[in-house]
């Protein structure tokens, strides 16, 4: 018994520390100005994922989290970066700046509301449990979510629009595999190849714009409109 | 208790002794990573002893600030090392006279009087580099206060040896996202207030780039000497805040007969120089930053703290 | 078994259609597949209207009225979309690029795949997945033409559904969260309904929040509508009909089907949050039609205002608003496309889409002509046609109700939406003629599939067929519970 407590502890510490790492990386794509130093967060981020769902799996000794695991790393860190790599030119990787809406100061300064936001709002929520797990990757998979959805707004770019996406799908996630352990199993499996072909899909569009309109700042498109 | 005032002076005494080997080992080890033979360890010693004896020139236009500062820059790191624990894991006889936010501000009070002087002077860069040193300075205070605020709303005390008993006694609170957040504030901040690559180029001779070492410009032969060993001191003195208190609050005598506290002179010996080891990795890896990109980081270092503590806050 | 046919034939489609054969071998084989597609949902919708649910696999494939009801205008509107494409997409790309025409159909039957499975599976998660996916195969569709604007349009669609999906899967797990706090039941529509006595309201609440949010976006609801309008006038008119007929009214069928599960919990007030978003809705698409220059565009407005209706009858509460829900799901579905059939026609022969280019199109084409004023004035909501019904039985639920503020509301933007479809449709139709640059033989399956969209939206302004009203009934009471 006393060997489950200290287990216990030990495991709800890594978890944490997974869980302040990943805020940090949330953040950390918010302030890279290079597209690959933004990619490489990402990567990190999905491995927290990854951690925090290898931990949730102990405790919850469900073999499902475990095959999220898996697929995490085999998905997100592996395949997605070398898809993205591959897909869209070199020359789009090897601009210096990323062109952004507010400067980074800003962003970061909003980023910080973003997160006691998160807290405000998941507060109601962990109070209907009394599982630890679940009053930590909560706000931090929403804050997670909403950074990311910060990061497709603010930046002008389509590279880093599309690793906010991904990096709001792994706010969901590591929201979710604390409140939803028991997803059935295809359900996880599915999601993950979603996300997949989610960057398949961005990647080749991406590079058809860069064909086609010779720059990837989606956000200088602004031709449909009502003048 | 005379034991307690025994202590003391010998953790003022290593700090004083030690200082400079520290500030040698981070030259020499830098040259090594980029393959050069670079200079003994010692040197800094070697240049203190140099300094001590040749005259000084000091210019007609200074006043008392210009003279006295080096005496402040001197004595101010040796106040705090009677503070925080250097040696020992419980306090000392001095130890009631200041936490650590009055350990901040001796050692403030230090870099505004270095401030002041540099613009004593007349030389045109000298203000130069103390308006640059204010402007981090200035930043990094919000980082200091937030780091210091949310440390001790966890271990409910702001004296360091309270602080630094909550890390060690249940090892899982080591590993609080809280506590890794607080440890890379931090550690962002003694780049910034020590001067150190990204933030600015302590090897630099290039006065129109310096930020920190514009301090030590005016200075000559006994001045100089002190000026240099009070900037050696206040790198070890804040290197034992952040190791002894965050990091690695272990190795701390706890028992109170001398053999315990000379040996726990090694053990910081050893921390501080495995510290070094990864200060001169990042030193040699990364870019100086431009000036306006500071502000960036300290930004980061800024949020870095606000999550430590919320994190912390919300938990609850 | 009929539903897992209706998986298995157009995955089977997508991979005829790429087959190298004769030049309409695609096209031929699409139309014969949405043909059969649309003969069994009759016959699932027949058994449904009858009031049994359809069950393929027990908690994992079924349908029931409501999700009948979605299945047969998917259907029906893959059919008629298909059959214009034959002689609409042929004209739109340069000669001898049949691989792209190929390309054309293997995604247009995927796409029609992913929007079949969502009325019916009933694992809510899964349910997300099929809606991403409704998305991730129609995003090169949309950008087909390849255009810089059309691009543009596409790169809106997919970072703006994306951002909403992400937030949507949050709500589902949150929902699932619910489920295995209050029991052991599975996550389906149907177990969601049961257990939601048990569920905590504030974790409904949250969780009705993101997905309202987070599918809102693909619906089109304001403010997360400003991809809508670029899409669903970029893409090929066949595409636009499936875009803005069937898929919006998918994803809308999701958030309704939450409805019952969060009436148990009274004090969650999920039907203002419908009525206030809904009014919202209609009332900026109605103003925004007005300033409009691009007549796909004005119809592409339009789905967001009857989006908008559709949420406000849902939220009005009782069973009378709920059936008008429904009815105006239907007659919106066949209208729009029909719409879009009409202008994609008229942009044959006038090779440009903004509205003041357009004059006398009655002289010089009046297949085109006609074709526009039947679809105008249907879509705007005219007597003797569909959605006038719709939009009545609405209104007239809501004064009955009591809620005058919001009917009120609602009738004024209908009114103002009105005038602001008309005009421009009579400015291109009435007038002088100005000079074209369009192709201007119109194949015979053109005219015949214009006729034969044209039938339903004329016919369901008289009448409703026996088992289409029970089908309706039934669906109502499942919203309502």
């Amino acid at each position: 018994m006393q060997d489950y407590n200290v287990v216990f502890s030990v495991l709800t510490k890594i978890n944490a520390l997974a869980g302040g790492l990943f805020i940090l990386t949330a953040f950390g794509i918010i302030a890279m100005r290079q597209v690959l130093a933004s990619l490489n967060m990402f990567i990190f981020q999905s491995i927290l994922l990854a951690a925090s769902a290898f931990v949730l799996g102990y405790q919850h000794s469900s073999i499902h989290l475990f095959v999220v695991v898996g697929i995490t790393i085999v998905i997100k860190t592996i395949l997605i970066p070398y898809l993205l790599r591959r897909i869209i030119s070199k020359e789009v990787y090897a601009r210096r700046e990323i062109s952004q809406v507010l400067n980074i100061p800003t962003s970061l300064l909003i980023a910080v509301a973003l997160v006691i936001f998160a807290y405000f709002i998941s507060s109601p929520l962990s109070n209907v449990t009394n599982d630890i797990f679940v009053k930590l990757n909560l706000p931090i998979g929403l804050a997670g979510l909403f950074l990311g959805g910060y990061v497709v707004i603010v930046r002008r770019e389509a590279v880093p629009q599309v690793i906010g996406i991904l990096s709001m799908e792994n706010g969901a996630f590591f929201a979710g595999i604390s409140i939803a352990p028991d997803l059935p199993l295809i359900a996880e499996l599915t999601a993950a190849f979603d996300v997949l072909i989610i960057a398949l899909v961005m990647g080749i569009l991406t590079r058809r714009i860069h064909e086609r309109v010779g720059t990837t700042e989606v956000g200088k498109l602004t031709s449909l409109r009502e003048e | 208790m005379a034991n307690k005032i025994i202590f003391n002076i010998i953790q003022v005494f290593v700090v004083m002794a030690f200082a400079p080997l520290i500030k040698g080992l981070i030259n020499r080890l830098k040259e090594n990573i980029q393959s050069k033979k670079g200079q003994s360890i010692f040197q800094p010693y070697l240049d203190i002893w140099k300094l001590f004896h040749k005259n000084e020139v000091i210019s007609e236009h200074s006043s008392w600030i210009f003279r006295i500062t080096p005496y402040i820059v001197f004595i101010t790191p040796i106040f705090v090392a009677l503070l925080i624990p250097v040696l020992t894991g419980y306090p000392l006889f001095f130890a009631f006279m200041g936490d650590m936010l009055g350990g901040g501000f001796i050692l403030a009070l230090g870099g505004f009087f270095a401030s002041l002087a540099a613009v004593d002077t007349g030389n045109p860069y000298g203000p130069m580099g103390a308006s640059r040193t204010r402007m981090v300075g200035f930043l990094a205070e919000p980082v200091f206060m937030i780091v210091f605020f949310t440390v001790s709303f966890i271990a409910g005390s702001t004296i360091p040896y309270i602080v630094h008993k909550h890390w060690v006694t249940p090892l899982a609170n080591f590993f609080e996202p809280s506590h890794v957040l607080l440890m890379l504030a931090f550690l962002m901040l003694i780049i910034a207030e020590t001067g150190r690559i990204p933030v600015d180029n302590p090897s630099g001779h290039f006065e129109l780039a310096m930020i920190d070492e514009s301090k030590g410009l005016e200075y000559s032969g006994k001045a100089a000497a002190l000026m240099k060993w009070g900037g050696c001191m206040k790198f070890f003195v804040l290197l034992c805040i952040f190791l002894n208190v965050l990091v690695t609050p272990w190795g701390l005598a706890q028992g109170e007969t001398l053999w315990e506290v000379l040996l726990a002179i090694p053990f910081i010996l050893i921390k501080i120089f495995a510290f070094v080891i990864i200060l001169v990795v990042i030193e040699s890896s990364l870019a100086k930053l431009r000036l306006f990109r500071i502000t960036e980081f300290l930004g980061a270092a800024f949020v870095t703290s606000i999550t430590a503590m919320v994190t912390r806050l919300l938990e609850m | 078994m009929e539903l897992i046919y209706i998986i298995i034939i157009p995955a089977v489609l997508a991979g005829l259609s790429l087959i190298p054969a004769h030049k309409k071998f695609a096209s031929i084989v699409t139309i014969l597949g949405t043909l059969v597609i649309f003969i069994l949902s009759l016959n699932i919708a027949f058994r449904a209207a009858d009031g049994m649910g359809v069950v393929a696999i027990k908690d994992w494939i079924s349908c029931d009225s409501l999700g009948a009801l979605v299945l047969l205008l998917v259907a029906f509107i893959g059919f008629t979309a298909a059959m214009i494409s034959m002689g609409y997409i042929e004209k739109n790309v340069e000669e001898k690029n049949h691989k792209k025409i190929r390309h054309y159909y293997a995604q247009y039957n995927l796409f029609l795949l992913s929007m079949l499975t969502v009325p019916i599976i009933s694992q809510v998660a899964l349910v997300w997945i099929a809606v991403e996916l409704t998305t991730l195969m129609s995003v090169f569709l949309v950008s087909f033409k390849n255009t810089p604007e059309a691009l543009e349009a596409s790169w809106k669609y997919i970072v703006l559904t994306c951002m909403g999906a992400a937030f949507a899967l949050l709500g589902i797990f949150i929902l699932c969260w619910g489920i295995s706090i209050s029991g052991n039941e599975k996550f389906t529509w149907a177990g969601l309904i049961v257990a939601s006595t048990n569920i905590p309201p504030v974790l409904l609440k949250t969780a009705f929040v993101f997905v309202l949010i987070g599918f809102g976006a693909k619906v089109g609801i304001v403010p997360l509508h400003t991809w809508l309008p670029d899409a669903h006038s970029q893409a090929p008119s066949p595409v636009c009909a499936l875009l803005s007929g069937i898929e919006t009214t998918t994803v809308l069928y999701v958030i309704l089907r939450l409805l019952p599960v969060l009436r148990i919990h009274p004090s969650i007030g999920a039907e203002m949050w419908l009525i206030v978003f809904g009014l919202i809705s209609v009332g900026v698409a109605a103003f925004l039609i007005i300033q409009v220059k691009d007549y796909k565009r004005l119809f592409a407005f339009s789905t967001i205002e009857h989006m908008g209706i559709i949420m406000v009858a849902a939220g009005l509460g009782d069973y009378a608003s709920h059936y008008g829900a429904t009815l105006q799901i239907i007659s919106h579905a066949i209208t729009k496309s029909f719409c879009f059939f009409a202008s994609g026609i008229a942009l044959l022969f006038v090779g440009r889409q903004d509205i003041a280019s357009v004059r006398g199109l009655i002289r010089t084409s009046p297949i085109a002509a006609i074709a526009l004023i039947i679809g105008g004035l249907a879509i705007a909501g005219a007597p003797p046609f569909a959605i006038f019904l719709s939009e009545i039985m609405i209104i007239k639920s809501g004064l009955v109700n009591g809620q005058y503020i919001v009917t009120g509301f609602l009738a004024f933007f209908i009114i103002i939406a009105f005038c602001g479809i008309l005009f421009p449709i009579n400015r291109m139709v009435f007038g002088k003629p100005t000079e074209y640059s369009g192709k201007t033989n119109l194949s015979v399956t053109n005219i015949f599939v214009l006729i034969f969209a044209a039938l339903p939206v004329i016919l369901l302004g008289f009448y409703l067929p026996r088992p289409l009203h029970e089908l309706l009934c039934h669906a109502a009471a499942s919203l309502g519970r």
